[in-house]
């Protein structure tokens, strides 16, 4: 019975992998093939990478003052908390939120079976996340320390022992925010007001790790006996990594009772949960004077509706909106020591330090992407726009336009922040604007294209395309890589022709590119949506 | 008002419709009866400019589906055999969307939201989310919807399925008036006692194919519809 739904399961999580839902057909070999070697350059090569760099800075002089565990005991907790940061948004949704409950529940299968299925689901998103952490940690350890037998086994089993932490956090956050999302009116607000305190607390932690990293390093033996001395139990879990036996089989002695005493208290609560409607107090209808819309202003407040009705939608695709703007504001504050410390070190002229930081900012457009699964959000609803009597380009521009809209806004204040820090010429700072405007624009057009043509309409929990859609990495990631390209193109070839002239030549560049995806919006993708 | 000529959709290497022929004029009721996977949604739904069909042409009131898809979607409403409708949204606000597609007027669509919530005993539920309104609920609202923009073709798949016997009555009574001032139905049903009484005309499709098709009189004789359809069934 399990085996039945997790391949049920896992056909829909990487559905878009082996299946071209617009052209409804199987991909070939070679499509299948290139998306997982895409899957694994991001999540390996690229941010992999990344914590291999961070490990090896630490790893060494930790393990000279003999406090390795220390080591692991810092990757450990880096690992637990990217982890639970990155399932727990989708852990409650993941787990109740499917739409096919009512059929599950309906037939013979046991709540344990279908609890065990989705905590699979939770289990890989947390394995992914924490995994770019702890695997490059531990394999740095054996680099720099040497291999054995028993650090083999117990840095295996010290992966496993972080990957069932964060489950256990995830699911036990997941069921706090189920118990109070059913008490709860607008519990989208709530929960994206609770989530945006945490990722504020991460990112505070995120912005002082160097430092922190540092002080670490130059004080391990000091902290490392205070750490040891206070919670005996932490210098334990450092050990495991370290390949102590003892260490290694009390954490999964509790990993197990963790795990069993979570999937209790779900299984135990599933049914109450998942067949509650939610709280809805009546509201009985009084007519009201009625505003009339334009069509497409219908659509693009229909588009409002929907991204507001789900915390997931909000959390995963429009904490662009919150994070730019503080980064404008962060620019006023502090902009200035980092522009002189990023041009000391990289010795970089203030027209080159005013194109990098324009790309920057053109990078966090990344994070605002409500376009990109809009189209794969009308699911089942989508006979209603193709019904209706507006063009297919008019609905598209709407859900593109939601997009635009939200990050224009931020985009030009941190846009602005970042002309006023820079002491450049007033046509270069008034360049910086007017390209990190038309890179919205494209990163817009963008997102409906890809959301048009990697569509997946028939899915049972909105996550499967709000987050786990093969089009938001490669909207994300494909940002971030075009973004290097264009800082690298300046200080390769862009300077010749002057910071304005080369941020002046790309806005056209964007502008033309814009324009031309615009068009086959209107024309291919149009026919494409009719046809979905 | 609706002329379906040649109409053929393939899907893959199965023919869903072949090469299918219809006209229903004004004022008439037109029930379309076939067992399940025989072609029915999909014809009403390339009628309603939802699906791409292969060969043949549908014009509503003299437009072409194809060439001219947005006058035509003006002139009908569909309401589908399931109401997948904007969970996130409350009945009043979804009614008041559609509206604003079409663009009716404030006072006129008040009007209209007050008479039919009325008959069909939704007015006090239409502040609620549709997330917490039932099958019949949602079916009600589609109804609504539909109406609301006095479309002159209104196209249905299976409308009677989850409305109480009350509101299914009351759909009726909706779908005689609406013939009655010269608009025209065309649904589908597996209820043949419900077509039998309520249908001006009736076509029966059997594997994409239409087998028969005519005034009710003609259609069913001296038997009955149940007779007929499953003799058809039959051969």
């Amino acid at each position: 019975m399990l085996g039945i739904l997790l391949k049920k399961q896992f056909t829909e999580l990487f559905r878009n992998f082996f299946y071209d839902s617009r052209k409804n057909k199987m991909r070939s070999k070679v499509q299948i093939a290139a998306w997982f070697v895409f899957y694994f350059v991001i999540m390996v090569v690229f941010l992999g990478g990344m914590f291999a760099v961070l490990s090896f800075s630490i790893c060494e002089p930790l393990l000279q003052a003999d406090m390795g565990w220390l080591y692991f005991l810092f990757m450990g907790m880096t690992a637990i908390l990217l982890g639970t940061f990155g399932s727990v948004f989708s852990t409650y949704a993941e787990l109740y939120l499917s739409r096919d409950n009512d059929l599950l529940l309906s037939l013979p299968i046991p709540v344990k079976t279908i609890i065990t299925a989705r905590l699979m689901n939770v289990y890989l998103m947390g394995v992914m996340y924490s995994g770019i952490v702890i695997l490059p940690a531990i394999i740095v350890y054996w680099i720099v320390a040497g291999i054995t037998v028993s650090r083999v086994i117990c840095g295996i089993l010290l992966f496993l022992i972080v990957t069932v932490f964060v489950l256990f956090l995830s699911c036990l956050l997941g069921w706090v925010v189920a118990k109070i999302s059913v008490r709860l009116k607008n519990k989208s607000y709530i929960t994206v007001m609770l989530s945006l305190l945490f990722i504020g607390g991460y990112y505070y932690f995120y912005a002082r790790v160097n430092g922190l990293i540092q002080i670490l390093i130059l004080n391990a033996v000091m902290y490392g006996e205070k750490i040891k001395g206070a919670a005996y139990g932490l210098y334990l879990f450092g050990r495991i990594g370290e390949g102590d036996w003892t260490a290694a089989i009390i954490f999964t002695v509790t990993s197990v009772i963790l795990f069993a005493v979570i999937l209790r208290i779900l299984i135990h609560s599933f049914l109450s949960i998942a067949a509650f409607g939610g709280y809805t107090e009546k509201v009985r209808y009084v007519e009201k004077q009625v505003r009339v819309k334009s069509p497409f202003r219908a659509l693009l407040f229909k588009e409002l509706a929907r991204f507001t009705s789900s915390a997931n939608y909000m959390l995963n695709c429009g904490l662009g909106v919150v994070f730019i703007t503080v980064c404008g504001i962060m620019l006023l504050i502090r902009g200035h020591e980092f522009i002189d410390l990023f041009g000391q070190v990289f010795s970089l002229t203030q027209d080159a330090l005013a194109v990098i930081l324009c790309m920057l900012i053109c990078m966090l457009t990344s994070m605002s992407d409500t376009a990109v699964p809009s189209v794969s959000l009308e699911g089942k609803s989508i006979w209603i726009p193709q019904s209706l009597p507006v063009e297919p380009k008019t609905v598209l521009r709407a859900k593109m336009t939601l997009q635009l809209i939200m990050t224009a806004v931020p985009i030009v204040f941190a846009s602005v922040c970042a002309a006023m820090i820079v002491d450049v010429s007033v046509v270069l700072k008034l360049m910086i604007i007017v390209f990190s405007l038309v890179f919205t624009v494209f990163s817009a057009v963008c997102g409906i294209v890809l959301g048009i043509r990697m569509p997946s309409m028939n899915w049972t929990n909105e996550i499967a395309v709000i987050k786990r859609g093969a089009a938001m990495p490669i909207i994300i990631f494909g940002t971030w890589l075009l973004v290097a390209v264009l800082a690298a193109g300046y200080l390769l070839l862009g300077y010749t022709i002057g910071a304005a002239g080369y941020l002046l030549f790309c806005s056209v560049l964007f502008a033309g590119c814009s324009a031309a995806l615009l068009r086959w919006l209107d024309t291919r993708g149009s026919q494409i949506f009719a046809g979905l | 008002m609706l002329k379906i000529e040649h109409l053929t959709k393939t899907y893959g290497e199965k023919k869903a419709v072949d090469d299918l022929s219809l006209h229903i004029h004004p004022g008439e009721i037109f029930g379309f009866i076939g067992h399940n996977g025989a072609g029915k949604s999909t014809t009403l739904k390339s009628v309603a400019g939802i699906l791409q069909f292969d060969a043949g042409t549908i014009t509503i009131c003299g437009k072409d589906i194809v060439k001219e898809p947005v006058a035509c979607k003006k002139e009908l409403a569909y309401i589908p055999d399931n109401p997948d409708l904007y969970e996130f949204m409350s009945g009043i606000k979804y009614l008041n969307f559609v509206a604003d597609i079409f663009g009716i007027p404030a006072g006129e669509r008040q009007e209209k939201i007050r008479l039919y919530a009325d008959r069909l005993e939704l007015t006090d539920d239409l502040a609620q989310p549709i997330s917490a309104y039932s099958h019949g609920m949602k079916q009600k609202l589609a109804v609504i919807s539909a109406w609301i923009h006095s479309p002159k073709l209104i196209v249905m798949d299976e409308p009677f399925v989850g409305l109480d016997p009350k509101a299914s009555y009351m759909l009726k009574e909706m779908m005689r008036e609406h013939c009655e001032q010269g608009g025209a139905i065309f649904f589908s049903t597996h209820v043949l006692e419900v077509a039998e009484k309520l249908c001006d005309k009736v076509a029966i499709i059997k594997q994409g194919k239409l087998v028969k098709a005519g005034t009710m009189e003609e259609v069913k004789g001296d038997e009955s519809l149940e007779e007929v359809f499953l003799e058809l069934e039959a051969e």
